[in-house]
């Protein structure tokens, strides 16, 4: 059964059936991200920020902001070398840290741009009058093993495997092609070369005519030949240096399985398979096979107007690759492991938190809804985030979690407007910190909010270009609850729901984030004087 | 609270709308949680009226309402007030065509029910459109009605959710 099918069925009792047509947008345009900004602050509350200056080929657009430049998802890989970025319009931008310099201190691990590619395209299904948004939920980086990099990136329905690569030579001397990369007729060729790039040697085999064919209807008068009369030796090709090249190119495409959207993707510590999650299901693929994946979690009910819960995010264990865990949008979390059976409806594990009686509303079911899960880097604790709180679960504590923070907890009486203007339904992700200590998750108004495990302080901080001038310091900031309001604080109708920072990332090593602000990305660095 | 909880109701039916339009297809996540946002609006508003009623018949008996107070019943099975859970479980009305076909010949011969299983005025009529007739006698009763001194509820205005009609329409 089809996704629009099921999600009818829901829908029944309370809409009249008619069938519309989807409307088929058309496809934006893409344009050049944002430019950057990296700020820098220190251990002791002494905040700095400098401005980078913007590289010629990112453009400020001038007009409104594109809904093809929101990002979507940000995630550095597992050095931290390298930073990617997703947006609505399906382009993937890998942002590389610099090399540390003597020369310059103070530019110290700036990230600039590495690669920028296309990496989903709309597309259309015909058969169900479907569009397939391009828009990047996910992407995950896999495991440095050779030269080249590769990251998985997924849209709704399917999940690509690309491989980034440089280069920096190229190889010259071709038999085949004039200097240029054109075909060269080969009648006029005479000799044998031998052909070298940086790792392959290629023999060609090149043999006389003594007829030649003239009068071609399809060969173009422009075309070059090379004068017969100059190759007159054997050439042996040398490599010249040239500029900098990275190129991405898709190396697996992985599609079909979801009938869902997909919300989730995670690469198992073993290196060789990853899961990728929809509402109803879980697939695990090996990262070599692409036309066949297997399913592991089913919780699609026979009777689709019984559903209660959808899956809603879902990760691997960082050790264990038998171990996975999945959120639903009823607020509990699954342990699962692949060694009991082969379908992993039965959890191991189930973290659920009983209901607080006194704080039950209409939107109760829709503020409980996990948004986010993710494995400390230890393993040995999971952080989920729901509308207004993160937790802290313990594996080894099923009841209830171990830690609960509240994010924004002034929202919790404004939810009748968040429901009217959507924003409830905001998915916001948290992430860990490299050492497990400290939480960091995102709000609106461009506030952003991170959470110390030890001394159970919080700070909130903004990302925006207005409150931050090169060097300066960025300036803790507060919501004003209720009664007065002092100078710096904010109060909570004056908060800009449509600034919302759902999207960010910690380097796995040091003190560095990146926080992605609707279209534009900042990072922060820690600079320890 | 049955005010709040029709407000509710009549945002959650919009959202259910517009997202049939929006880009991407149908999201089945937004779509369960709009559902049950809406049967929660629509237990609380039941259990009000229920409670209200109640009071009422205690306050002043009540003459019996005219058939044409009545809004149109959406659905075959009447909903008597359930907890959350249990409708979330049990199955829901389904809208098959052939139910809607019996459900309009049977209309005026079926026994006038208890108020508890009276769906609220304003939501969207799921009958299609050879209902017509019957759906102005339904708009004229609405406006006929008075208090008559009777009873002290207020008479609930047409105009509270104009858009019954534009759902209605098409």
């Amino acid at each position: 059964m089809d996704e629009e099918i099921d999600t009818r069925k829901i829908n029944n009792s309370f809409l009249r059936d008619h069938n519309y047509a989807t409307e088929v947008q058309p496809v934006q345009t893409l344009d050049y991200i944002d430019s950057i900004k990296a700020f820098f602050f220190s251990d002791n509350g002494q905040l700095r920020s400098f401005t980078q200056p913007e590289p010629p080929l990112m453009r400020r657009q001038e007009a409104f902001n594109r809904t093809a430049d929101i990002i979507s998802t940000v995630e550095f890989n597992s050095t931290g070398e390298l930073l990617a970025t997703g947006d609505k319009g399906g382009r993937v931008v890998v942002f590389q840290r610099e090399q540390e310099s003597k020369n310059q201190p103070h530019r110290r691990g700036e990230y600039n741009v590495y690669s920028t590619f296309q990496s989903h395209e709309p597309e259309f299904d015909y058969l169900k009058s479907l569009e397939i948004e391009e828009k990047i939920n996910k992407i995950r980086w896999l495991p440095q093993q050779n030269a080249a990099y590769f990251l998985l990136s997924t849209n709704d329905k399917t999940v690509k495997l690309w491989k980034i690569s440089e280069r920096d030579k190229r190889p010259e001397g071709y038999n085949l092609k004039d200097e240029e990369g054109r075909i060269r007729d080969p009648t006029t060729i005479t000799a044998l070369r031998i052909l070298l790039d940086h790792k392959t040697v290629k023999l060609w085999k090149i043999s006389e005519r003594d007829k030649r064919p003239e009068g071609y209807n399809l060969k173009d008068e422009e075309g070059r030949i090379r004068d017969p009369t100059t190759i007159t030796a054997l050439r042996v090709p040398v490599l010249r240096p040239m500029d900098l090249m990275v190129e991405a190119t898709p190396r697996r495409i992985f599609s079909n399985a979801h009938t869902y959207h997909i919300n989730s993707i995670s690469v198992n510590s073993d290196y060789e398979t990853y899961m990728s999650t929809d509402d109803l299901r879980i697939n695990l693929w090996n990262l070599e096979i692409t036309n066949r994946s297997f399913n592991i979690v089913d919780i699609k009910p026979a009777n689709m107007e019984e559903l209660t819960e959808v899956i809603t995010a879902a990760e691997f264990h960082p050790n264990q690759c038998n171990t996975f865990v999945y959120s639903s949008s009823k607020g509990s979390i699954r342990l699962c492991d692949m060694r009991t059976s082969a379908l992993c409806d039965n959890h191991s594990k189930l973290f659920e938190e009983p209901e607080d009686p006194s704080n039950r509303s209409f939107f109760s079911e829709i503020i409980s809804s996990i948004s986010d899960v993710k494995f400390s880097h230890s393993g040995r604790y999971l952080m989920t985030r729901d509308y207004l709180t993160v937790k802290v679960w313990d594996i080894n504590m099923e009841s209830k979690p171990l830690e609960t923070y509240q994010v924004h907890d002034y929202l919790r009486s404004k939810l009748c407007s968040l429901y009217e203007n959507d924003c409830i339904f905001d998915k916001f992700e948290c992430v860990w910190n490299g050492t497990d200590s400290v939480l960091m998750t995102g709000s609106y108004n461009n506030f952003f909010r991170m959470f110390d495990r030890n001394t159970k302080r919080d700070v909130t901080l903004e990302a925006s270009r207005e409150n931050s001038k090169p060097r300066a310091i960025l300036k803790p900031r507060k919501v004003c609850v209720g009664g007065k309001r002092r100078k710096d604080e904010i109060s909570v109708d004056s908060l800009d729901f449509s600034k919302k920072i759902l999207h960010t990332a910690w380097h796995p090593n040091e003190n560095i984030i990146a926080v992605a602000a609707t279209n534009n990305l900042y990072i922060f660095q820690d600079k320890v004087n | 609270m049955d005010v709040e909880a029709k407000r509710i109701m009549a945002v959650s039916i919009g959202k259910l709308y517009s997202l049939r339009t929006q880009r991407g297809g149908l999201r089945l996540h937004r779509s369960l949680l709009l559902s049950m946002t809406m049967r929660a609006a629509r237990d609380i508003y039941h259990t009000a009226q229920l409670l209200r009623d109640a009071e009422e018949e205690q306050v002043v008996p009540c003459a019996p309402d005219a058939a044409t107070e009545e809004p149109m019943e959406i659905s075959k099975d009447s909903p008597q007030t359930l907890t959350p859970k249990e409708v979330a479980v049990k199955p829901q009305e389904t809208l098959e065509e052939d139910k809607e076909n019996r459900c309009a010949s049977e209309r005026h011969s079926r026994k006038r029910r208890g108020k508890t299983a009276v769906e609220p005025d304003f939501l969207p009529l799921k009958k299609a459109k050879m209902d017509t007739d019957e759906e102005k006698q339904h708009l004229q009763g609405e406006v006929l009605r008075t208090n008559n001194g009777n009873s002290c509820r207020q008479a609930e205005t047409l105009s509270a959710f104009p858009t019954n009609r534009a759902i209605v329409a098409c």
